[in-house]
């Protein structure tokens, strides 16, 4: 469908190193209605936008990764730079517009040299003009033009300005290909790196010092230009260049310190977790009641029986279970915006750097896992991030055991099971318990994935943790906003499709064949037939017959079939498992004390063939541990099979953590019987 | 022979030489550490390693590994 456009309208590329304003820049040319395309390799998506809705250019505008150099250091960047070249969806830019941070003049025309030599069509944009304005520097224009042969465009960020003199050089520079022709670039060869790396940067160094100058003070006659016409003087301008923001470096003294900074690091990791679940927590359940009061009015008004149960149970069921993450996801993205737009994440990602790379991760690892702890699909798109691809997969192969979101509920019933009304506090120590023993589990599982990871992650690259570390600056609320609006989309996008087909498919096998239920309705609320029907339903249903299937294979865990059906059903989202275990205990009470009733029922559960008690501590600590440990997340699946390229890891995600979960969970529950806890 | 990776805290010094065994000289070089460019270690982190260089107006976080193919003087 791109392709389709491109072929008419010209399309141009937008290239910059990391931190050059670029993601400013998109959003200030780009119209709103964005499509993405796949950048190769990396399954990265780039957005397009088309400059015509906003400007009245007709040309579509592409993004693309961040780069320092046209010269690949990973098989990984050299998918990226040759898409550069020629992007298999979309074919080769016609212009490419190419940001340097104004303050960052000679490390990034570098890049800047490199596309130039490489015979593309360059606009160069000049941002951050503002921080050099503030050291009494400025870029002149037109020299750089001169030096460079491109046109040079400054713009501020902030306040759009210069927005329309760039549209109207984008135009020009279109015009002249009209004429001209296509540029052919060549991909960007070298016989020696080194050499010719410092050859360009010696380039580089004679063209800062022609078009740096100092801001004329009024009334004084300006010498420097003077000078600088006549080639004379120099260095003086790039010495007072080369000094970084003094503020800067007065924070980081604080917040890399031995002991400060630690402090401040746990601080703000303790305040995006209680963010993550206190925050999100009564907009969690206001979404979960709004998705059960429309699944019973639609029970209540479609009459069909099967229709109402498939609208209900299935589609707005379904629906609920996807959205009920949004408003943690949001306030996930929120935070994590704040940290990075305001500098902090990169010094998070150095001060972790040093533990993480014992186990085989990476100081980058450090956003993805944090993001795992409210839900594994936005934290694998973070994972994108980290530049080394063994690093990046064994991440994404960890990210499972970080404890999500959708866990709180199920450990909240069982907890609930294990401690005395009396004492509620307690139950606040077992879930922390929970978190500590997760966190130590994933990082001695990930020790261990990276002892074999020649077998299970099949990536080579060589471990680097070289990181800008941007200037403090107060975040822009805009660019937050928008960023957290387009990440919830993805994981809405990514993960609604997988819950909701799901979700139909538990649906279909626990409602089938049984259809409808005649049941005994003298004296019993509408409410309460509604719910002994489903329990029916369930009772006989396809999933009951896969759950006396599989009895055997869970009752060494100490299970039943109706434990067995409900982790089968929780695979669609792990908290499914508690309207699981209402449904098939027969829980008949309203919503409002579910829980309390879905306890007593559980109490007084017993294994069919002996008479035993179902639930007892030992079995409610052994699902709580495979609760830790197992993958039953199928949108997770589904999003590692497409950050990770091929279903090799997601398969060996599932089949491990699995069979780990069933490991544990057999030791835990049979060893606590042998200590007579049973 | 004296790295970056065995700079002391605010040690200011000139960059002499980049060692190409590294295998991670290449990016090193692109991002602007190269020969007669003056850097200062300006910190280090909390468990010793990474260290932030200064260099050509802007912060560096890197790995000591890393840092010690920056032959200094």
């Amino acid at each position: 469908m791109i392709s389709n456009v491109i072929e008419e309208t010209p399309l141009i590329s937008l290239v910059g190193p990391p931190n050059s304003g670029k993601t400013t820049l998109f959003n200030l040319l780009s119209g709103k209605n964005l499509k993405t395309v796949n950048y190769p390799g990396s399954t990265v998506e780039y957005s397009t936008g088309k400059i015509i809705d906003k400007y009245g250019v007709n040309a579509v505008l592409i993004d693309s990764p961040g780069i320092v150099s046209l010269i690949p250091n990973s098989p990984d960047e050299a998918v990226s730079v040759d898409s550069l070249y020629s992007h298999p969806g979309v074919g080769s830019p016609h212009l490419i517009i190419n940001t340097i941070d104004a303050s960052q003049l000679s490390r990034h025309l570098l890049l800047a040299l490199q596309l130039i030599d490489s015979g593309f069509k360059v606009i160069i944009v000049l941002t951050m003009n503002d921080i050099l304005y503030k050291k009494q520097l400025e870029i002149l224009q037109n020299e750089l033009s001169d030096e460079l042969k491109c046109d040079v465009v400054k713009i501020d960020g902030k306040s759009g300005k210069g927005i329309d003199n760039l549209i109207r050089i984008i135009d020009q520079n279109l015009n002249e290909i009209n004429i001209l022709g296509k540029p052919k670039p060549k991909a960007y060869k070298l016989d020696s790196n080194k050499r010719k790396l410092i050859d360009s940067y010696n380039r580089i160094e004679h063209i800062v010092n022609d078009v740096l100058q100092d801001i004329p003070q009024s009334g004084k006659i300006n010498l420097s230009k003077a000078n600088k016409q006549l080639k004379i003087l120099g260095t003086h301008y790039v010495g007072k260049n080369n000094r970084p923001d003094e503020l800067t470096l007065k924070i980081d003294r604080i917040l890399l310190h031995k002991f400060w900074g630690l402090f401040v690091f746990v601080l703000i990791m303790g305040f995006t977790f209680t963010s993550i679940f206190w925050l999100a927590d009564p907009l969690m359940s206001l979404v979960d009641n709004l998705f059960s009061f429309l699944a019973q009015l639609a029970a209540i008004t479609i009459d069909d029986g099967w229709l109402a149960s498939l609208i209900s149970d299935g589609v707005i069921s379904g629906l609920g279970s996807v959205l009920v993450f949004v408003p943690q996801i949001i306030i996930l993205f929120l935070i994590l915006g704040v940290l990075e737009d305001s500098g902090y994440l990169a010094r998070g990602a150095m001060l972790i750097d040093k533990p993480l790379s014992k186990i085989g991760l990476n100081g980058r690892s450090f956003v993805p896992m944090l993001s795992g702890f409210a839900c594994a699909i936005p934290a694998m798109l973070a994972a994108r991030a980290i530049p080394n691809r063994r690093e990046r997969l064994l991440t994404i192969f960890i990210l499972p055991l970080m404890s999500c979101s959708a866990r709180l509920p199920v450990y909240a019933l069982l907890i609930a099971f294990l401690i005395p009304l009396d004492k509620p506090w307690i139950g606040g120590f077992i879930l922390a318990g929970i978190y500590i023993f997760s966190i130590i589990s994933s990082i001695i599982v990930a020790s261990i994935i990276n002892k074999f990871r020649k077998k299970i992650i099949n990536a080579e690259d060589n471990s680097s943790f070289i990181l800008e570390l941007p200037t403090y600056k107060l975040p822009k609320p805009g660019s937050i906003l928008r960023n957290t609006y387009s990440s919830t989309k993805q994981y809405i996008l990514k993960a609604g499709p997988v819950i909701l087909a799901f979700s139909l498919i538990i649906w279909l096998i626990t409602y089938f064949p049984a259809g409808d239920q005649k049941i005994e309705r003298t004296g019993l609320a509408k409410e309460q037939v509604v719910q002994l029907e489903k329990s029916q339903q369930l009772e006989n249903s396809y999933a009951a017959h896969i759950g006396k299937v599989i009895q055997p294979i869970v009752e060494p865990l100490g299970f039943d079939w109706r434990i067995g059906v409900s982790l089968i059903t929780a695979f669609v989202a792990r908290e499914v498992f508690v309207s699981s275990m209402a449904l098939i205990f027969k829980v008949t009470d309203s919503s409002d004390n579910l829980q309390s009733s879905l306890l007593d029922s559980m109490r007084s559960a017993q294994i069919e063939s002996s008479g035993k008690k179902l639930f007892t501590p030992s079995t409610i600590l052994g699902l709580i541990i495979f609760f830790v440990f197992a993958l039953q997340c199928m949108s997770t699946v589904a999003v590692s099979r497409k950050e990770t390229g091929s279903w090799r890891i997601p398969a060996l995600q599932l089949v491990i953590f699995t069979s780990l979960a069933y490991m544990m969970t057999f030791i835990t529950v049979n060893g606590l019987k042998l200590l007579g806890l049973g | 022979m004296k790295t970056a990776a065995n700079l002391k805290f605010g040690e200011k010094v000139k960059i002499n030489e980049i060692d190409i065994s590294n295998p991670s000289h290449q990016r090193i070089l692109e991002i602007g550490f190269t020969p007669g460019q003056e850097i200062e270690l300006v910190n280090i982190s909390a468990f010793n390693d990474p260290i932030a260089l200064s260099i050509r107006g802007t912060l560096i976080a890197i790995r000591k590994k890393e840092a010690d193919c920056i032959i200094v003087s």
